[in-house]
C-alpha cells in the first residue's frame, strides 16, 4: 500500500485579518468577537487541523498518480481547492479502483473520488449531491479491427475494467442486444487497452475521459458504440461524512457557477490534452508541412516584398531623376527656344533695319535720277542721259536684289505671310503682260497671252501671284533672243493652271530641278550675259508652295523652255 | 495754297519729296522728328501730313496716334511714307491712324498724283474700321 501524504496549509482567512491600528479598543474588540465566531462557524469540522483520507487510483485525466508521484486531475484540482478554502488537509491513499471501495466500506479512508451513482452502491455508499462529472462509456478499438458499433462486436474479445459499473452496463447491453462476445476482464484501465493494444483483445471499454486521453497512445480508435451516461460524484461511508460531503456540495456549485473558476480551468486543462491526442498523425504531419509551406510563403513572401520595395524604391529614385532631367531639359529648351525667338526677332528687327537703310538711299538715287532724267531741272544731253540712265538701271537692279534677299530672308524665317484673297487671273495676266510688254519690245520679242479657263477667279495672295508671274515672264524674255513669250490660262479641276512659254535657250534634262534653287543660274557662262539675282524661281516656287500650289517646268535645250504654276481655286463654299 | 507737312528723318529724302511737291505747286513744311512733327502740326493744321515710320526716338505710328488725339487733326489725311519692310506694316500704320501708305523707295512720277489722291479721300475713322 502506497500512501501520500500532500499537505494543505489552510490560507489566513480574510476575516481573520485583526486590525492592529485601530482608532478605538472597543471597535478592536468588537472586531475581533466577531472575527473568531465568523472563523468557527466557517470550519465546520471544528478542527483547525483535520486530515481527510482520499482514495487515488489511476483513472487519468480524471484521477491518477503522475511520473513525479503526486496526485492529478480534475478530483484533485477540485478537492485541494476545496480543501484549501476549507482548511484541510488531504491525505491521499493510492490504490485500484476495488481497493479503493473497499477501504472507504472499511472506513480506512474518508472520500473516494469518481464515483458513479448506483442504487446499490448508495446502500453502502453516501454521496454528496452535486455531480463532479458527467460521463458515458465508450468502446475504442485497434485500429483497422473494422469495429465500428456494436453489431460488429459479435464474438470478439472486449476488455473491461474488473468489478467496474461499465462491466456490468456493457453486458446487459450486450446482452439486450442478444450478442454474444468473450469478456476480458482487467483489474487496471492502463491495461484495458494495453490488452487491446496487445492483441489479448478486440476492443475495451473505457469512459471517454480515459479514451480520450489515451486511446491514441495505445493505437486504438473511438467507435459509435456509447453507453451508460452516469454522474460522477464523491463517495463516503454511508452516513459517516454528511458534513463533509455537504460542505464540497456547497463549494462546487460556487464552482460550477462561474465560467472562470478553478472547475472548468481544470476541465479545460486536463481535456485539452485530449484534444492534442485526438489529432491523427497524418494531420499533425499535414499541419507541419502546411506550417513550414505557410512560414516559407510568409518569409518568400516578405522577400518578395523587400525586393519589391527595393525595386519600388529604385524605380522611384529612377524617375524623381527621370523627372529632374526632364525639368532641366525642358528648361534647357525652354532657355534655348528663348534664345531661338529672340534670335528670330532680332533677325526680324535686323531685316526691317536692312530693309529701311538700304531702300532709305535708294530711295532718293531712283528719285533724283527720274527727277533729272525728265528733265524738270534742266536739259541734258545724250550722254547725261545714257549714263543716268545706267544708274537708274542699276539702282533698280539693286532695289530687285534688296527686295528678293529680303523675300528669301522672310521665307526661311517663316515670316513672310500670304494673304488669302479674291483673286482674278486674268487681271492678274492682264497686268503682268502690261508692265512687261515696253522690255520685250525692246528686245523685239513678240508676247501674248490666252484664256482657256472659264472661270479665273481663285483664292490667294494677289500680290505673290503677280509677283511669280512677272519673275517668269520677265525670265523668259530676258532667255529669248527672238521669237515669241505665250501665256495661258487653263482650268485644271480644282486648279487653275499658268503656263510661260518661251522660244528661248531652253534648259538642259539635268538642270530642270537645280534651277529653282537658291542663287543657281544655268551655264554661268550666260549669267553673266543675263543678269539677275538667282533667287526669283526659288522664290516663286517657295510662294507657290505656300499657297498651296506647284511650279515645273518642260524644255527642249535650245529650242525654248514652258513654266508651269498651279494653284488650287481654294474657293469659299457658297 | 494746300499746305503740306513731311515728317521726315532722312534728309535727301526729304529734299528729294519738297521738291516733288513744290514742283506741283504745294506749300511745304517739314520737321526731322516726331516731337516737331505733332507741335508743328498742332499750329499749322496742314492738308496733309506726310509721315516716315521709322523716326528716331518716337516712331511714326506713335506719332500718328499722338496726331490722331488732336482734335483739329481728326480727319486730316496722314499718309505714311515707308518702306515695305515685314508683313503687317502697312495695317500697323492703318491702325495706328494713318489714311494713306507709299511705299519707298518712291516714284518720281506718280508720287504727287499718289499724294493728291489721298488728299481727295478725307479720312474717316468709322469708315476704315
Amino acid at each position: 500500500m502506497k500512501r501520500i501524504t500532500s499537505t494543505v496549509y489552510p490560507l489566513p482567512h480574510s476575516h481573520t485579518h485583526i486590525p492592529t491600528h485601530s482608532p478605538t479598543h472597543i471597535l478592536t474588540h468588537i472586531l475581533l468577537v466577531l472575527t473568531i465566531a465568523f472563523f468557527l462557524t466557517a470550519t465546520p469540522a471544528g478542527a483547525e487541523d483535520r486530515v481527510i483520507r482520499v482514495g487515488v487510483y489511476d483513472n487519468a485525466p480524471k484521477i491518477f498518480v503522475s511520473g513525479s508521484g503526486k496526485p492529478e486531475g480534475i478530483f484533485i484540482d477540485i478537492i485541494e481547492y476545496i480543501a484549501k478554502r476549507e482548511g484541510w488537509k488531504l491525505s491521499y491513499i493510492h490504490g485500484t479502483w476495488g481497493e479503493g471501495l473497499a477501504r472507504l466500506e472499511r472506513g480506512e479512508i474518508d472520500l473516494m473520488p469518481d464515483v458513479a451513482y448506483t442504487a446499490e452502491r448508495d446502500k453502502k455508499y453516501s454521496f454528496n449531491k452535486v455531480p463532479v462529472l458527467s460521463s458515458w462509456f465508450q468502446v475504442y478499438s485497434r485500429k483497422g479491427s473494422g469495429i465500428r458499433s456494436l453489431l460488429d462486436m459479435r464474438g470478439k474479445r472486449i476488455a473491461v475494467l474488473e468489478g467496474s459499473i461499465q462491466q456490468e452496463a456493457f453486458i446487459r447491453m450486450a446482452d439486450s442486444f442478444g450478442l454474444h462476445m468473450t469478456i476480458v476482464p482487467v483489474s487496471d484501465y492502463d491495461k484495458v487497452f494495453e490488452v487491446v493494444a496487445d492483441g489479448g483483445a478486440d476492443a475495451a471499454v473505457a469512459n471517454h475521459f480515459y479514451g480520450a486521453l489515451h486511446a491514441r497512445k495505445f493505437g486504438l480508435e473511438d467507435t459509435a458504440v456509447v453507453f451508460n451516461p452516469s454522474a460522477l460524484y464523491f463517495a463516503s461511508r454511508k452516513g459517516a461524512n454528511d458534513q463533509l460531503l455537504n460542505t464540497i456540495d456547497n463549494n462546487l456549485s460556487g464552482l460550477k457557477k462561474d465560467t472562470r473558476s478553478l472547475y472548468y480551468k481544470s476541465l479545460k486543462r486536463w481535456t485539452s490534452e485530449e484534444v492534442q491526442f485526438k489529432l491523427p498523425a497524418w494531420i499533425q504531419t499535414l499541419g507541419i508541412i502546411i506550417g513550414l509551406a505557410l512560414v516559407m510563403s510568409i518569409i518568400g513572401a516578405m522577400l518578395l516584398k523587400h525586393q519589391v520595395n527595393i525595386r519600388t524604391r529604385e524605380l522611384r529614385e529612377a524617375n524623381q531623376r527621370m523627372e529632374e532631367r526632364i525639368i532641366e531639359r525642358t528648361a534647357e529648351l525652354a532657355a534655348a527656344m528663348e534664345k531661338a525667338q529672340a534670335a528670330d526677332k532680332i533677325k526680324s528687327a535686323f531685316l526691317a533695319t536692312m530693309s529701311h537703310e538700304l531702300r532709305t538711299p535708294l530711295n532718293s538715287i531712283i528719285g533724283f535720277t527720274g527727277i533729272i532724267l525728265r528733265e524738270r531741272v534742266g536739259p541734258l544731253n545724250e550722254e547725261q542721259k545714257k549714263q543716268l540712265n545706267m544708274v537708274r538701271s542699276s539702282s533698280q537692279h539693286l532695289l530687285a536684289l534688296i527686295n528678293d534677299v529680303l523675300d528669301i530672308s522672310k521665307i526661311e524665317a517663316g515670316q513672310l505671310q500670304i494673304a488669302h484673297e479674291d483673286v482674278d487671273i486674268r487681271q492678274v495676266i492682264e497686268k503682268v503682260v502690261q508692265s512687261a510688254s515696253p522690255l520685250a519690245e525692246n528686245k523685239g520679242i513678240e508676247i501674248g497671252y490666252r484664256i482657256i479657263a472659264e472661270d479665273t477667279q481663285i483664292m490667294a495672295d494677289s500680290r505673290r501671284v503677280e509677283q511669280v508671274l512677272l519673275n517668269l515672264v520677265s525670265n523668259a524674255i530676258k532667255f529669248t533672243e527672238k521669237g515669241s513669250v505665250r501665256i495661258a490660262c487653263e482650268s485644271d479641276g480644282p486648279n487653275i493652271t499658268v503656263n510661260v512659254t518661251d522660244t528661248g535657250i531652253g534648259i538642259k534634262e539635268e538642270d530642270m530641278e537645280t534651277i529653282f534653287k537658291t542663287f543657281r543660274q544655268v551655264d554661268s557662262g550666260i549669267s553673266r550675259k543675263h543678269e539677275g539675282t538667282g533667287l526669283g524661281l526659288s522664290i516663286s516656287r517657295r510662294l507657290v508652295q505656300l499657297m498651296g500650289g506647284r511650279i515645273w517646268v518642260a524644255s527642249v535645250f535650245g529650242s525654248g523652255s514652258t513654266f508651269y504654276f498651279s494653284l488650287p481655286r481654294n474657293k469659299r463654299k457658297v | 495754297m494746300k499746305k503740306i507737312l513731311v515728317i521726315e528723318d532722312n534728309e535727301q529724302n526729304l529734299y528729294l519729296i519738297r521738291y516733288i511737291l513744290e514742283d506741283c505747286g504745294f506749300e511745304v513744311f517739314s520737321a526731322m522728328d516726331g516731337k516737331g512733327g505733332i507741335e508743328l502740326a498742332a499750329s499749322l493744321l496742314p492738308d496733309a501730313i506726310l509721315l516716315d515710320i521709322q523716326l528716331p526716338v518716337m516712331d511714326g505710328y506713335e506719332v500718328a496716334r499722338s496726331l490722331r488725339r488732336n482734335p483739329d487733326l481728326a480727319d486730316a489725311p496722314i499718309i505714311a511714307v515707308t518702306s515695305y519692310a515685314m508683313p503687317g506694316d502697312k495695317e500697323k500704320a492703318i491702325q495706328s491712324g494713318c489714311s494713306g501708305y507709299i511705299e519707298k523707295p518712291i516714284d518720281p512720277d506718280m508720287f504727287a498724283s499718289q499724294v493728291q489722291a489721298y488728299m481727295q479721300k478725307r479720312h474717316n475713322k468709322r469708315g476704315n474700321e
